[in-house]
This record gives structure tokens, C-alpha cells and sequence, in this order.
């Protein structure tokens, strides 16, 4: 039976560009928060100008992101692609929504642009950023990582190197 | 489940779009205590962006037993007129002053949208704002001679003249020029007082009006934003109409909360300033009306706090409920976005009865809104010295189908020889309208 282990097929030196790319929406939208509690808190538009920035990066790298994490898991063999990943993909995808939806909320004028609307949507963005990020971490880390060992005992993978060339 | 994420944004978007789509019914905003409708928010705020294509051969219409004719064409986007006693007419020519930064990514879109709804089908350039005299030596009602002035201003507007003695509200100042009709040059002017330009001046124009009397000038100064988008610091010295003198330049606030007033003008054989507001944006298709109003020396019209008198707006925050209980209900309502630029009144000529004393509008036309309104002069009759009844299309025809108009009306005054005249910045045109004596 051929290796069932998960390997990202978009990847520069090894390291795959989707998670190159998702730091990027997670510090921005986490940043967004910020700059929308700090309109709140002080009504100075410069803050609300700070969080349509932000949330138009971290919308731009989302979709990056998502584009280059979904090639990785459709160019994957259907044994190979984990459960959690999908998970991952569907909690990133009602995030993208609601960037998209943010950032129009952020478009108005004034106080309306972040109270009460914009700021939920930035919080609750977070909310879900910390889930989709948790499983996003735990498909890399554990069950992509658990997989590689199984492939490790087999020493070898379906493009015929084994795992221990590619060790320093 | 890669279609997903499209799919649902198109779904939302539809969703958005069709609650948009219910302003479509007629404007009823207009005259004394206007219905408002309540305010809403939105994703996308209504829009209609006109599409300037010129004129071609195509005329305005006007009503029966008027005649408008093409008093000058090929202009570089006129803004306002300004008839003399002699019957010849300046002209302030602007393409806008262009200082807004893009603080913020809707100022990208808004000012790619806009600019292309502005600079007609040539587009100035603002190297050419200047000032023009216009000519009908022959009495024809088109212009035979055409002169500029003086160049290179600094986005012309307002117009006034007295005493042999020409001022011009350039957007950051007043500047006066010695004048005597008949002239075709123009010397060194002198400032008279600056008013607030850039940094951003995102309302331009500078409207100026002298009194009956010629003792004070009065000058419109336009708010920095829509709503206070840029920050209560931006709207220092704005939104009001300052009262000035015209020999020292000294001047003090004569009323504030004026979001964006202009066609300031003394209604005839009175001591009473009048001017149109253009109020806020992206509360709803019918909502804020402009609307017309006699000013209140040390008046306060609302703006940013609230509109119409006590509507507060939620998008102003700190709020001020001591400036929203100050806040003055205006004369009348012109309906909503219509983008009011010029007023003049008429006394005396030769137009029939109905029209003395009443109000000629330019309405530069909406874009805050999924149907045009606007987009024409409209007359609002006068009784007593107090607007009464509907507004009526004075001039129109400037809408053709779709999002395309031939041109927008801005400023308009009326000559000696009893014509109005309207000046249309995206038709490049100065049209005048004359009554032809019998209403077949």
C-alpha cells in the first residue's frame, strides 16, 4: 500500500506557502480588534482607519491563504487529506465571509463604521480565528506530524526519498 | 466546497442589493416639514453615479414660451456666472482642487467613482482654472467674444461684484480685483481674507454674497467630510458661513452647522441671506433633503449632530445634545441629494407673473441615491416672500437613459437682460434662457 501521509504540494524549501500566508490574516484581524476597541473607546477616526486597513490586508491574505491551503488538501490523495482539515477549511470560509462583510461595515462614515456592528464582527472574527487556528495548528502539528512518523517506519515516501534524506 | 466561499458572498450580496432596491419610489421630500424616513445603515449605500457624455447637438428643455440657447460652449468646466451691468458675464472656471488623500480604502473607489462623474467629456485640468469674460456684442444670445481674465486661480467659485470692485471665493481665500464693466483685463488682485482649503477640502466651493448694501460680504465654507469621517479637527472654521468685511478682510462665523452652503444670495429687496444645503449622505435614498434657507445671523443649522433640527446623527460621536437643541429647522426642502449649487431669485425682466419673487435652483444632481433626482434647475415659487408649493423643473432634459446625463447645472444668475443664466460644468456649457414672449 502506497504512503497515506498528508504532504503540502505547494511549498517553497519544504515549507508550504499556505502556512507562510496565515500569519498574516490572523495578526491582522487580531489587530482590527484592537483598533476597533480603541475607536470605541475614544471616537478618533484615525482608529477606525487603522481597522479598514487591516481588515482589507487580512482579507486580501485570507483569501491567499485559503486558496493555497485548499490546493494542498484537493492535490492530496482522498485517504490522506485529515478530517480535521475540513473543519479548518469550513470555519476559514465563514470568516472570509465575514471579513468580506466587515470591511464594508467599515466603508460607512463615523462612529457607525466600528459601534456596534464592526467591532462584534471583528470580535466574534477573533472568536473564530482562535478555533479555526487551533485546528489548523493541530492538523500540522499532530495529526500531519503522526502520519509523517507511520511513513517514517515505512523510511519511505511516494516520490521513492525517504524521510531521513531530508534530514540535516 | 471551493465554490463555497463565492457562493455565499454572491448570496449575501444579493441580499444587500435588494434591500437597496426599494428607494425607487418618487422623492416626497420637499417643502416645509418633509417626511423623514427613518435613517438606515448600509453595506453599500445607495449609488447612482452619473456618466457625463456632453451634449452633442441635444438642448435642454424648458418650459412652454421660454427659448434656452447655447450661450457659450467648449468651456473647461464652468462653474458659476456672474452677469454685469453692461450685459457682459464672468464665468469661474474649476476642475476642483483634488487635495483629498485616500485615508482609508473607500476613498480609493469613492474618488475613482466621482472623479469620473465630474470632469466631463474633457476634463479640466487644474492649471486651467481661471476666470472668463463672455461677450454677445451683437445681442444674438450667444457669446461672441470670450477672454480669459486671469489663470492658474486657485479653484474659482464664488462671484460677486460692487463699487467697481470684482471678488472672487477662490477655495482657500477671498481675493478682490478692481473692476469697471466693459473691461476686458484683469490687474493684480489683492486678498481680501483666506477661508479653509486643503489639507483634504473636500467641499470646495467658496459661494460669496455682498449685502444689499454692499457693507458686508458673506462667504459659504463647505464641510471637510460627509459626516466627520476625517475627524472633528478637519472641520475647524468649517460648515458655516462666515460674515466678512469687504474693505478690512476681518471677519466672524455668521452661521454655522451649514454642512455644504452655497448659491448664497440676498433675497431681492430685503436684507435676508439665503442659501442652499447639501446635506449628509448614506442615511437612505430620501434621506437628508438639501434643502433652501433664509440664515439666521448666529443661527445654527445641526451639522454634524444632528439634521432637519433635532434628528440626531448616531455617526457623530462625542454626541452634543446642547448643539442638537440649538439646532434651527430650515425654510424648505429640495428633496434628497440633489446636490443644490446655485440660487438666484427673480425681480423684475420680462418672465411671466408666476416666476417674480420665486427661487431658481441648480441642482448638480445625486449619487447617494439608486434613482437621479436633481439634475436640472428647479423653481420654487414664491408668496410673500416665503417659498410656497412644489419645486417645478425650470430647465431639465439633463438625464438620458441609463446612468448617462449631457451635463449638470451648477450656478445661475440672471443677467440685466432679464435671462438666466446657468452655468453646466460636465456639458462645459453656459446656457441662457430667455422668455419668448408667448406660451404656445
Amino acid at each position: 500500500m502506497a504512503d497515506t501521509g498528508f504532504h503540502p504540494r505547494i511549498a517553497i524549501g519544504g515549507v508550504p506557502v499556505h502556512a507562510m500566508l496565515v500569519p498574516f490574516p490572523i495578526a491582522c484581524f487580531t489587530g482590527a480588534l484592537l483598533t476597533d476597541l480603541a475607536y470605541a473607546g475614544s471616537a478618533e477616526v484615525q482608529w477606525t482607519n487603522f481597522s479598514q486597513w487591516l481588515l482589507l490586508a487580512g482579507t486580501v491574505f485570507a483569501g491567499l491563504a485559503a486558496v493555497f491551503g485548499l490546493l494542498d488538501y484537493v492535490l492530496n490523495p482522498r485517504p490522506a487529506r485529515p478530517g480535521i482539515g475540513l473543519w479548518h477549511m469550513v470555519l476559514n470560509l465563514v470568516l472570509f465571509v465575514l471579513a468580506v462583510v466587515n470591511n464594508f461595515v467599515h466603508a460607512r462614515d463615523g462612529w457607525t463604521s466600528v459601534v456596534p456592528t464592526g467591532l462584534t464582527l471583528s470580535a466574534v472574527m477573533v472568536l473564530i480565528m482562535i478555533v479555526s487556528g487551533f485546528l489548523g495548528h493541530r492538523m500540522a502539528y499532530v495529526h500531519i506530524a503522526r502520519d509523517a512518523r507511520h511513513a517514517d517506519r515505512r523510511d519511505e515516501r511516494p516520490d521513492g526519498r525517504t524521510i531521513r534524506e531530508d534530514r540535516p | 466546497m471551493k465554490r463555497t466561499a463565492p457562493l455565499l458572498l454572491a448570496a449575501a450580496l444579493a441580499a444587500l442589493l435588494g434591500a437597496c432596491g426599494r428607494g425607487a419610489e418618487a422623492p416626497r421630500q420637499y417643502g416645509f416639514n418633509p417626511p423623514l424616513p427613518e435613517p438606515r445603515q448600509f453595506l453599500f449605500p445607495p449609488m447612482g453615479i452619473a456618466d457625463p457624455v456632453g451634449w452633442g447637438d441635444a438642448m435642454p428643455t424648458v418650459p412652454p414660451g421660454f427659448v434656452v440657447q447655447r450661450f457659450a460652449a467648449g468651456l473647461n468646466s464652468p462653474r458659476n456666472v456672474l452677469p454685469l451691468p453692461n450685459g457682459d458675464l464672468i464665468v469661474a472656471q474649476a476642475a476642483g482642487p483634488n487635495l483629498e488623500p485616500n485615508l482609508r480604502p473607500k476613498s480609493f473607489i469613492f474618488s475613482w467613482l466621482m472623479n469620473s462623474s465630474h470632469g466631463g467629456e474633457k476634463g479640466a485640468s487644474p492649471g486651467e482654472d481661471a476666470l472668463l469674460l463672455l461677450r454677445d456684442t451683437n445681442h444674438d444670445g450667444v457669446a461672441d467674444q470670450k477672454v480669459i481674465l486671469t489663470g492658474k486661480l486657485a479653484s474659482p467659485f464664488g462671484l460677486a461684484w460692487a463699487n467697481n470692485t470684482l471678488y472672487v471665493g477662490m477655495t482657500d481665500s477671498v481675493w478682490r480685483y478692481a473692476f469697471t464693466p466693459g473691461q476686458t483685463t484683469l490687474g493684480q488682485g489683492t486678498l481680501l481674507t483666506p477661508l479653509p482649503g486643503g489639507p483634504i477640502d473636500h467641499h470646495w466651493t467658496k459661494s460669496i454674497a455682498l449685502s444689499p448694501d454692499g457693507s458686508k460680504l458673506y462667504a459659504g465654507v463647505g464641510s471637510n467630510s460627509n459626516i466627520v469621517e476625517n475627524g472633528l479637527e478637519a472641520e475647524h472654521d468649517r460648515a458655516m458661513i462666515f460674515e466678512v468685511d469687504p474693505q478690512s478682510g476681518a471677519r466672524r462665523p455668521f452661521a454655522t452647522g451649514l454642512r455644504n452652503p452655497n448659491g448664497l444670495t440676498f433675497y431681492p429687496g430685503t436684507n435676508t441671506l439665503y442659501a442652499v444645503i447639501n446635506e449628509r449622505d448614506e442615511l437612505g435614498n430620501n434621506l437628508v433633503p438639501d434643502y433652501m434657507t433664509s440664515v439666521r445671523p448666529g443661527g445654527h443649522y445641526g451639522w454634524p449632530w444632528s439634521y432637519y433640527g433635532q434628528h440626531v446623527d448616531v455617526r457623530v460621536q462625542p454626541q452634543r445634545p446642547d448643539m442638537v437643541a440649538r439646532a434651527i429647522v430650515p425654510d424648505y426642502a429640495l428633496s434628497a441629494h440633489v446636490a443644490a449649487l446655485g440660487l438666484a431669485f427673480l425681480k423684475g425682466g420680462n418672465f411671466p407673473a408666476q416666476y417674480q419673487g420665486g427661487a431658481f435652483i441648480g441642482e448638480h444632481g445625486s449619487w447617494d441615491r439608486n434613482v437621479f433626482n436633481g439634475y436640472q434647475v428647479a423653481f420654487v415659487p414664491f408668496v410673500n416672500g416665503r417659498p410656497s408649493g412644489t419645486p417645478q423643473t425650470f430647465l431639465g432634459g439633463f438625464t438620458m437613459s441609463g446612468r448617462k446625463v449631457h451635463g449638470r447645472p451648477v450656478g445661475l444668475a440672471f443677467g440685466p437682460d432679464g435671462a438666466l443664466y446657468v452655468a453646466d460644468d460636465a456639458g462645459n456649457t453656459v446656457w441662457r434662457v430667455s422668455w419668448r414672449g408667448d406660451a404656445r
